[in-house]
């Protein structure tokens, strides 16, 4: 059979048709609306992607380890809060002020994967814990109130590249960066190997504690990262990212990641953040309410992953049975 | 472990009778306790103690609490989410339970919480109604009286829709940012918003909730921003909201065009309105709020009068009221 | 044969496709009542997707079947059940955390006002597995803590606990030892005598010898021939498989011991590992016979650092270095290699493809500074598909999609591609064709003649006897005796094999 005529398609039908979906939906919005299509549409979705795409990055690799992370909200909350505090209440120097974000979220992450691994613990219970735990903190650290610290952050919202902002730069790129260590470093493939069978995955000398870890440790250090990129932009405030795991999680799943392990993909996540961000935008721009906002929103959820799986089946050599 | 599953197996309804039997014994273990010292006991049921609003209203009632120890004892429970009534409830009932001679609260629902209300005041205990007024029908319908202390949220933003339309001519357009669609404090406000917009002829072109967090508001402002260009105001119904407009509008380069008006004076803002980057907001002395009914309670307490509402003081902060 | 007045089920020019691949050509064939039907070919040839059309869990593409005289196209598996058809699976499909009992009952679970009745459903599991011989098994226990072996044997009894007129058997006694399928074949004689047609798809010849009446060959999809058994010797039939001749007489053997390559001391781990202690040499093939649940697998576990040593001490190489092995990553550091027993659970990645398979332990030598080259992926996944002669359609074929002899070869590859001193083969040919088993024997003496150790754990007590240079027996959980190849026999060995079980067992091992 002919390798070549089947291959090539495959890779780029996944992006092909995230992409068509987002295409439909920017035309919906467009026609639907006087000023979708200009440029500070487009400005305003660059700008409000960066931190929901870099947790979902971490999140993508979490559940392709077989895992989930409920806490990245709250995480993302805790770190940003430190951030504030510090340069807020403390006046701590800016530097110091973000290793300290990122540390907290490292540190998160870390907490999680250990308690995982160490006793082997499903990791929706786990995150759960540390989802209250993180939140918890973050009332703590910021004594339950907002510290204003955008003046302190404005060289991470102001800084632009090319028209482009530095956050949504360094989402692409950590997009990127994270879509070649999935596809093309050993790394990668332990955790493809551990999300899809792990005790084959142990027999075949993977250290799968080590990457479990691993990953979790990444998925938190990447809500440090999301956290500087947030708070810059919405201040230390102790409610912020709450609920927002959630709308992580179906970003990833949109962009055909498997809840089950073992299947997915970076860059189709990064897609799916932008799915979520334009639904979101483009219904507020046609002033729906509310109830219609989470009704369209919920359809488009579902409608997403049902075209997921055809175009998976259509992929597949074969039809399965039925059962 | 596997001798337990055979037995699990033949008696499959065990473990139910045995956690029947522990929850009575435990609940057994919760009788009634009267006050030790005579002081009249009050506890005061507020909302989320997570919230920046409701923990200063909480601690301006410990400070008060702190400067008449020897008037009254002060129990605060609060619950997690804004929105959980049944934990509320839960809370009432558990109070009832231990006894205590008054209840103050803010209801998280205004007609969800009336029920356990009613119960605590057959139970002999005098409730207050704090914050969230509840649901005047209803109370009338169940045939009791229960009184509000508080501000009125409406004549609140009256006042800033007022102060705003005063910058603005008629026709100009404006925008309004909701609380979450249920709460009552937040309809209040929407309504003092559109009176003021209403009675000055401006032309309000979406009115859209942002669920009271900062990310929300900013997708929507950063989306009716673009939709309508000539936009001069957004009127947010409160502070946190009132941040993510200001990020919106300065992501879209229209800080200097458009106005932002918020309501609940919480510190970050108070820097943003000092710098006119927020036109105004509102203080209702969220840290006397509780003081307030705590008060009112120990006065009924004391001279057994009838209950009736009575209302808090509401005040305008702007760039002249804060130096 | 075709058309026969007795066929209970016809199956008239079936036809499957999977995508692009053709793998039934018009398929013909009939099964009679109160008759067992064997059907043989290579691996990949079609036999597991015909049984699995027939058990309604594959549709055709084109052809039609007729059950009884009425037509019959069953929607699903348990359409199909309700016509009478049922199927013991290749591939073990029980539910891990479910008990024995409640595996083979699923269906039809004993109830009383809706709630499960334990007591009836232990007694009748154990009914059935004592008829089969597995009185030694506690039915409640969880399924997931029992060896393929033993899994095979429930799966077994599930087919066997309902009623039916036509049941297929897809290489039930891949991992059985002598002893089980002696059992499993009066089970297969007295449901003869009660009329039910039987579909027997096996590859190992002597059985089929044994139990079949008529053999059907299948080869890459199509029917070659359908005989009476006796009208065809083993060669004639495996010849006909092949479509050339084979030779299968495996190199002899000749022994050149060199030095120690792992020696294992008192080692213990869990109440079916005991004071285990032997000497393996470079060079050497060294077989680990005993019945199922002898402890077989969980000693080389034990060895490989896939389950917790409670004590005992292993040495390796030269120097007789004593090793600490916590882990496989360990086992695999000082070059000892595990081909797992469970290939779909512990061998392989089943929805990825072949190469990616094959490349999972060898990602150190495909890769640098951590990033890895996807030629030298290819490569090394293409040289293995063709000196594996692993039949798929393209190096990304999931491996959940290969057959079932194939999924094997893919394990092995997997392993071997990585250069390790001391290789443990579980139960290697499970599933292998006849063609392919002698291929993989003559690997091992290859590997054995380059100085590698090798431990084959089987089943198959002739295939032990064929490939190694001492046979180790194992009986309840100790090492009853060890065998040089000059005092092989299959008696001794059985005799060793039962040792140490319990009495019941053994008068019981003795009738079966
Ligand atoms: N879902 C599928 N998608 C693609 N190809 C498939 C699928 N299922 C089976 N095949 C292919 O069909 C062919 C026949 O497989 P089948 O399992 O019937 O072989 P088999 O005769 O049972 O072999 P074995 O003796 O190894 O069990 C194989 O080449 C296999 O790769
Ligand atoms: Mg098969």
């Amino acid at each position: 059979m002919n390798n070549s005529h089947r291959r090539i398609p495959a890779w780029l039908t996944d992006y092909l048709g995230m992409a068509g979906a987002l295409g439909l939906l920017l035309l919906i919005f467009g026609l639907s609306t006087e000023n979708f299509f200009s440029a500070a549409t487009f400005g305003t979705i660059a700008n409000q992607i960066p931190d929901t795409t870099i947790m979902a990055v971490g999140m993508t690799w979490v559940l392709i380890i077989a895992g989930i992370d409920l806490s990245v909200g709250s995480v993302m909350a805790l770190s940003g809060a430190v951030l504030g505090v510090a340069l807020a209440r403390f006046g701590i120097p800016l530097p110091v002020a973000v290793v300290a974000c990122l540390l907290v979220g490292l540190l998160c992450g870390l907490a999680s994967g250990l308690i995982v691994v160490a006793w082997s613990l499903p990791s929706f219970i786990v995150t759960l814990g540390m989802m209250e735990i993180a939140r918890g903190a973050t009332y703590l650290v910021t004594q339950s109130r907002t510290l204003y610290v955008s003046d302190r952050l404005e060289m991470i919202t102001d800084t632009t590249l090319l028209g482009l902002s530095a956050p949504f730069l360094l989402a692409v790129l950590i997009v990127l960066v994270a879509q070649f260590v999935l596809s093309m470093t050993v790394f990668g493939r332990h955790m493809v190997a551990v999300g899809t069978n792990e005790t084959a995955a142990r027999l075949s000398g993977i250290a799968v504690r080590r990457v479990r870890l691993a990953v979790f440790a990444v998925s938190g250090l990447l809500c440090g990262v999301a956290a500087l990129i947030n708070t810059a932009r919405y201040q230390a405030n102790p409610n912020n990212g709450i609920g927002m795991e959630l709308q992580v999680i179906a970003a990833v799943v949109i962009g055909g990641t498997s809840l089950m392990g073992g299947r997915g993909s970076v860059v189709s996540t990064f897609f799916g953040v932008l799915i979520i961000k334009v639904l979101g935008t483009g219904l507020a721009q046609t002033g729906a309410q509310e109830p219609t906002k989470r009704l369209v929103t919920g359809c488009v959820i579902i409608a997403a992953v049902v075209l997921d799986y055809y175009r998976r089946r259509l992929r597949k050599t074969g039809t399965e049975a039925a059962q | 472990m596997f001798a337990n599953r055979s037995r699990l197996n033949k008696y499959p309804l065990l473990p139910f009778f045995v956690a029947a039997l522990l929850l009575t014994v435990i609940a057994s273990g919760c009788t009634k306790r009267g006050s030790q010292d005579g002081k009249p006991r009050i506890a005061l049921v507020m909302k989320s103690l997570a919230n920046e609003f409701f923990k200063t209203m909480e601690e301006g009632a410990r400070g008060h609490h702190a400067e008449h120890k020897d008037l009254y004892n002060l129990k605060v429970v609060g619950i997690r989410n804004e929105e959980d009534v049944a934990q509320q409830v839960d809370l009432i009932e558990t109070i009832i339970a231990q006894g205590t001679d008054a209840i103050v609260i803010a209801p998280a629902d205004s007609e969800a919480l009336i029920p356990v209300c009613k119960k605590a005041m057959a139970a002999g205990i005098v409730v207050i109604n704090i914050d969230n007024k509840l649901d005047r029908a209803r109370l009338e319908r169940e045939g009791i009286q229960i009184p509000f202390v508080g501000p009125d949220n409406r004549k609140g933003a009256k006042l800033a829709g007022d102060y705003l339309a005063a910058k603005l001519k008629a026709g100009d357009e404006v925008a309004i940012i909701e609380g979450v669609p249920n709460a009552f404090n937040g309809i209040q406000r929407k309504a003092g918003f559109q009176d003021a917009i209403a009675a000055a002829g401006l032309n309000l072109v979406s009115s859209q909730s942002g669920n009271w967090e900062t990310a929300k508001a900013a997708e929507c402002v950063s989306a009716i921003a673009t939709e309508y260009p000539g936009l001069k105001a957004v009127l947010c119904a409160n502070d946190s909201m009132a941040l993510g407009a200001v990020d919106a509008l300065k992501t879209a380069g229209r800080t200097d065009t458009v106005y932002i008006v918020g309501f609940d004076n919480i510190e970050a803002v108070q820097k943003l309105v000092k710098n006119g980057k927020v036109l105004c907001t509102v203080d209702q002395h969220g840290d006397q709020l509780a003081v307030y009914g705590i008060e009112y309670a120990l006065d009924i307490l004391n001279t057994k009068a009838a209950p009736a509402d009575k209302e808090t003081p509401v005040d305008l902060v702007t760039a002249e009221t804060l130096k | 044969m075709i058309g026969s007045a007795g066929a209970i089920l016809s199956v008239r020019r079936i036809c499957k496709t999977f995508g692009p691949v053709r793998v039934l050509h018009d398929v013909d064939f009939d099964l009679n009542a109160g008759a067992v039907h064997a059907l043989v070919g290579e691996n990949g040839a079609g036999k597991t997707t015909l049984a699995r059309i027939i058990a309604g869990t594959h549709r055709d593409d084109g052809g039609g079947m007729t059950l009884n005289g009425q037509s019959y196209r069953p929607a699903g598996r348990t359409d199909a059940q309700r016509r009478g058809v049922r199927m013991v699976m290749q591939e073990l499909n029980l539910f891990p955390t479910l008990t024995v009992a409640e595996n083979i009952f699923l269906e039809d679970l004993p109830r009383r006002f809706g709630v499960i009745n334990y007591r009836l459903l232990h007694r009748r599991a154990e009914e059935l597995m004592a008829a089969i011989g597995l009185r030694d098994l506690a039915v409640d226990e969880p399924v997931g803590n029992l060896t393929v072996g033993s899994r095979q044997m429930v799966e077994i009894a599930a087919g066997l606990s309902q009623d039916c007129r036509l049941l297929i058997l897809d290489e039930p006694t891949a991992s059985l030892t002598d002893r089980e399928t002696c059992l499993l074949f009066d089970q297969i004689r007295r449901l003869r005598a009660r009329g039910v047609a039987m579909l027997y798809i096996s590859h190992r010849m002597q059985e089929i010898k044994q139990i079949a009446d008529t053999v059907t060959v299948l080869r890459d999809g199509r029917i070659i021939s359908t005989h009476a058994i006796d009208t065809l010797t083993v060669e004639e039939i495996v010849n006909r498989m092949v479509g050339r001749e084979i030779s299968h007489a495996p190199a002899a053997r000749t022994a050149a011991k060199g030095r120690v390559a792992l020696r294992v001391e008192n080692l213990c781990a869990g109440p079916r590992v005991q004071n285990i202690s032997f000497d393996l040499h470079k060079g050497e093939v060294l077989g680990l016979a005993g019945l199922i649940g002898a402890g077989r697998t969980e000693t080389v576990r034990a060895i490989f650092g896939a389950d917790r040593l409670t004590s005992g001490r292993i040495y390796l190489g030269e120097t007789a270095k004593h090793v600490r092995i916590r882990s496989p990553r360990d086992a695999i550091a000082h070059g000892i290699a595990l081909i797992p027993e469970d290939r779909k659970e512990q061998g392989l990645f089943l929805p990825l493809g072949v190469d990616r398979n094959i490349a999972v332990p060898n990602l150190s030598r495909l890769s640098c500074a951590g990033i890895i080259s996807p030629a030298a992926e290819r490569t090394l996944a293409r040289r293995h598909i063709d000196t594996g002669a692993i039949k798929c359609a393209a190096p990304d074929q999931p491996a959940e999609t290969l057959s079932g002899g194939n999924q094997q070869k893919v394990v092995i590859a997997k392993w071997l591609a990585r250069d390790c001193d001391v290789l443990i083969f579980d139960e290697p040919t499970r599933g292998i064709d006849v063609g392919a088993k002698f291929e993989i024997y003559a690997m091992m003496a290859d590997l054995a003649a380059r100085g590698k150790a090798l431990i084959v754990v089987s089943s198959d007590l002739r295939e032990l006897m064929a490939i190694c240079d001492r046979i180790a027996v194992l009986s309840d959980g100790c090492l009853a005796a060890t065998f040089s190849r000059n005092a092989f026999s299959e008696q001794t060995i059985n005799a060793a094999a039962f040792s140490r079980h319990t009495a019941t067992f053994r008068t019981q091992g003795a009738a079966g």
